[in-house]
């Protein structure tokens, strides 16, 4: 089977409506403003389903589907997101049980079914929906069993929305998980290119995390830190928001041109403090500057190209493919106008990007350090269409 | 979407958010702000009489060189919609004045002249001529960041940098 990319890009296009239909509605009973920052969607393992969730607790709602799509799908908030809308609900903080349930119940109705209905217009089909089930659960086990089993087999696909609300400290995802295999059947009705098979979907997940992992070994050598890769994963997601995901906060970013197979853009962004920090731990005798200025530059360039090898290295293993890196271009700027030239250049060619999105904590938690790759969506689907099965 | 909130001059004031390869219109004194404005150009234009606001934001110059056509990712078909919606909102297109921010060359790879931000600026401004809409103020180039909010009240155009500088276009 192969999934077809401009399918892939409506289905996203029908869970941000879902979502921005979702947070309108919130909107409206709040009385405060909640955008819908953005939606993607990704193809993720058990291990990366573990990395989301674990050590939050969650509150969903779980609707089975029959019709044109038969399934589970799962609707999740973090409780405490949950807790905060509903004392916004109530302007109370003493929401009552059942109240709280109707909430995120109602919340789970509305954006689902905005998604569903969307599908089944899209599909020409109708598709059913059950009453909405209430849960409560601690990490994964929020998550059907069956898409647990799925993530562990062949992973599975996570739509996520951030929404935020414009003037008041709440910033939460809703997620929504689609049962795998009915799902995958639908990508791959009638596959127009770009196309990527089915079987090599797991590659996708090799690629996110080989790089980000041979980028943080470099990083080690080159401090001395401790480095971690704490999320690693592919998402899907329209080019528009990618400045959005990262934020307006003020990075220290080297981006980088990848030219082969495939072509692409790579961005490493440092927030100010552990720039400071990795600079500071390249200089001889621990030299330290004040703020950031032409030291802490010559070092993230220099620890930026060094990433950028070892990330490429990482590809290539998986791909067998050969990738070469530009020059740094270093840049000291919001993270979201340092994605912006880099969206408008893959924006001649593409609307959506997946997007290789990695967070490496450096030093236990004290800082970190963000790589996303944007590689040419075209380019990258050949790449991966002409693996070996595996 | 609309809020109230307190502005930092104390006043109530309402935002609307226009995110990339967007826009908006609004018939208050609702301010219109966007952010990340790198290569990409925030064109405002604004019918003083009826007090119709407009904000794009747009990532490319023209719609002819890329393969999908969503109106307010580009330049030209963005000032078309928006001129056609401000219209709509009961705006008169030849009142219409204009303000031009971004368009920044962030990135220099290959040593080629291939500055989207300069060619962004370029084709607003060719556009902005041959609809006669006059550009009022304009803060665009240069290799920096900037975001910035629209106050129809004021007539004026807020610009905020990423090292905290502020600078008022009116």
């Amino acid at each position: 089977m192969r999934l077809d990319i401009r399918e892939l890009g409506q289905f996203n296009r029908l869970a941000s409506n879902g979502a921005k239909r979702a947070a309108r509605s919130l909107s409206q009973l709040t009385g405060t403003d909640i955008t819908v920052e953005v939606t993607d969607v990704s193809l993720v393992t058990n291990e990366v389903l573990a990395e989301t969730f674990s050590g939050y607790e969650f509150v969903g709602v779980q609707v089975g589907l029959a019709g044109g799509l038969a399934g589970e799908t799962v609707l999740a908030f973090e409780r405490s997101n949950a807790q905060t809308l509903q004392s916004l609900l109530l302007d109370t903080s003493g929401a009552d049980r059942s109240l709280a349930q109707s909430g995120v119940s109602e919340l789970g109705n509305i954006m689902i079914g905005g998604f569903i209905d969307g599908w089944a217009n899209h599909l020409g089909e109708a598709i059913n929906m059950t009453p909405p089930t209430y849960l409560e659960a601690q990490g994964t086990r929020i998550l059907p069993r069956e898409t647990i089993r799925a993530a562990g087999d062949k992973g599975v696909f996570l739509f996520e929305s951030r929404l935020e609300a414009l003037n008041e400290n709440l910033d939460f995802s809703i997620y929504m998980l689609p049962e795998y295999g009915e799902f995958v059947q639908m990508l791959s009705r009638s596959p127009t290119e770009p196309a990527i098979p089915a079987n090599k979907l797991r590659a996708f997940d090799g690629l996110a995390k080989r790089g980000a992992h041979r980028a943080a070994e470099q990083i080690g050598m080159m401090t001395g830190i401790a480095t971690d890769v704490n999320v690693s994963q592919i998402r899907f997601v329209p080019l528009a928001d990618v400045p959005a995901k990262v934020g307006d906060d003020r990075s220290v970013g080297v981006v980088f041109a990848l030219s082969g197979m495939p072509s692409g853009y790579l961005v490493i962004l440092f927030d100010e403090l552990s720039a400071g920090s990795v600079a500071e731990a390249m200089m001889p005798g621990g030299m330290a500057e004040d703020g950031i200025g032409p030291m802490t530059e010559g070092a993230v360039k220099e620890l930026g190209n060094i990433m950028t090898s070892g990330f490429i290295d990482g590809w290539a293993n998986v791909l067998g493919t050969s990738i070469e890196h530009s020059p740094p271009n270093y840049i000291h700027d919001m993270s979201s106008s340092i994605m912006s030239p880099v969206v408008a250049k893959l924006g001649q060619r593409q609307e959506y990007a997946f997007v290789i999105d990695s967070t490496i904590e450096l030093d236990g938690r004290t800082g970190q350090c963000d790589i996303y790759a944007l590689p040419d969506e075209r380019e990258l689907a050949k790449t991966l269409s002409a693996l070996p099965a595996g | 979407m609309a809020t109230d909130l307190v502005g930092t001059d104390n006043r109530h004031a309402s935002r609307e958010k226009v995110g990339i390869a967007d826009l908006a219109v609004v018939t208050d004194d609702t301010q219109l702000i966007t952010s990340g404005l790198g290569s990409c150009l925030a064109v405002v234009l604004f019918d003083p009489k009826q007090g119709v606001s407009g904000l794009l934001h747009a990532m490319l110059p023209r719609a002819s060189e890329a393969r999908d056509s969503k109106p307010p990712k580009f330049v030209d078909t963005g000032i078309d919609a928006l001129v056609s919606e401000i219209e709509a909102a009961g705006g008169d297109p030849t009142r219409l004045q204009s303000w031009l921010v971004g368009g920044s060359q962030m990135l220099e790879f290959s040593g080629g002249d291939d500055s989207i931000g300069a060619r962004n600026i370029d084709a607003a401004r060719r556009i902005l001529s041959s609809r006669s809409i006059p550009i009022v103020d304009v803060d665009v180039g240069g290799s920096h960041g900037r975001s910035i909010a629209f106050r129809p009240a004021e007539q004026s155009l807020a610009v905020r940098t990423a090292d905290g500088s502020t600078k008022t276009l009116s």
